[in-house]
């Protein structure tokens, strides 16, 4: 994978699960590993690979390290989306023509 | 985790709104052809044309307020979401398009095309669902 590749990142179930779990606030990598019954080097193994895509930053507190949602790169993510987008405008402007030019 | 809000004013009463969603001959005219049906449970196919028919099934039905249903089942595997809102003299018709995975067969093939530049994703989008 690209180094800093978001979306390479967000394709695995367990980093989108952690990154979920992260928007209720930061959260050490102990307490992540707890919730979803994994082990640590393999929840570090996946925060190393978000923290490289840029979606959590780290900040050490005393022993622990605690993980913070950094929403910026998640624009990117968005931006695949947007011809759906485009799409459904374009659809909703012709069901308004349906509607409004019929006498339904 | 991803999904697409869109709203729109429609001049008209929620029930004639509820119509043109959910009877098959206006579906048709301003989206696609398919055997939609309000009741909660029923599968229907929408022919999306060179995008392929897609398979769906209703999963919420409030009849002139709210209407739920999985769409395109295997590829995209997402859920719309019609709610439909008295204003003033018309309704406020949102879309609420939920559950886009970067990693479902289309969210890859969506972003293969990133690869490719953004207008060139944009072509291909329009060319397959337009």
């Amino acid at each position: 994978m690209p180094d800093g590749d978001v979306f390479a990142a967000l394709a695995n179930p367990v980093r989108r699960q952690l990154l979920e779990a992260l928007r209720a606030g930061p959260r050490a990598a102990g307490e992540l590993a707890g919730q979803f019954a994994l082990s640590r080097p393999t929840v570090s193994e996946h925060l190393a690979v978000l923290r490289t895509a840029r979606l959590v930053r780290e900040e050490p507190r005393g022993r622990h390290r605690y993980y913070h949602l950094e929403p910026v790169p998640l624009a990117d993510v968005q931006d695949w989306l947007h011809p759906f987008e485009q799409y459904w405008r374009a659809r909703l402007i012709a069901l308004r023509g349906v509607v409004e030019g019929e006498d339904l | 985790m991803t999904s697409i809000e869109v709203d729109q004013f429609i001049a008209r009463s929620p029930a004639k709104v509820w119509r043109a969603l959910t009877e098959p001959e206006l579906l048709a005219r301003w989206w696609a052809p398919g055997d939609i049906k309000p009741v909660v449970g029923h599968r229907f196919t929408l022919d999306m044309g060179t995008w392929g028919h897609q398979e769906c099934e209703i999963l919420q039905v409030e009849p002139e307020k709210l209407l739920r249903y999985t769409f395109a089942e295997g590829s995209l595997d997402t859920t719309i979401t019609w709610r439909l809102e008295p204003e003033g003299v018309g309704t406020r018709l949102f879309l609420e398009h939920a559950g886009f995975n970067a990693d479902s067969p289309l969210g890859r093939a969506a972003i293969e095309g990133m690869g490719n530049g953004w207008p060139g994703l944009l072509r291909r989008i329009e060319s397959t669902v337009g």
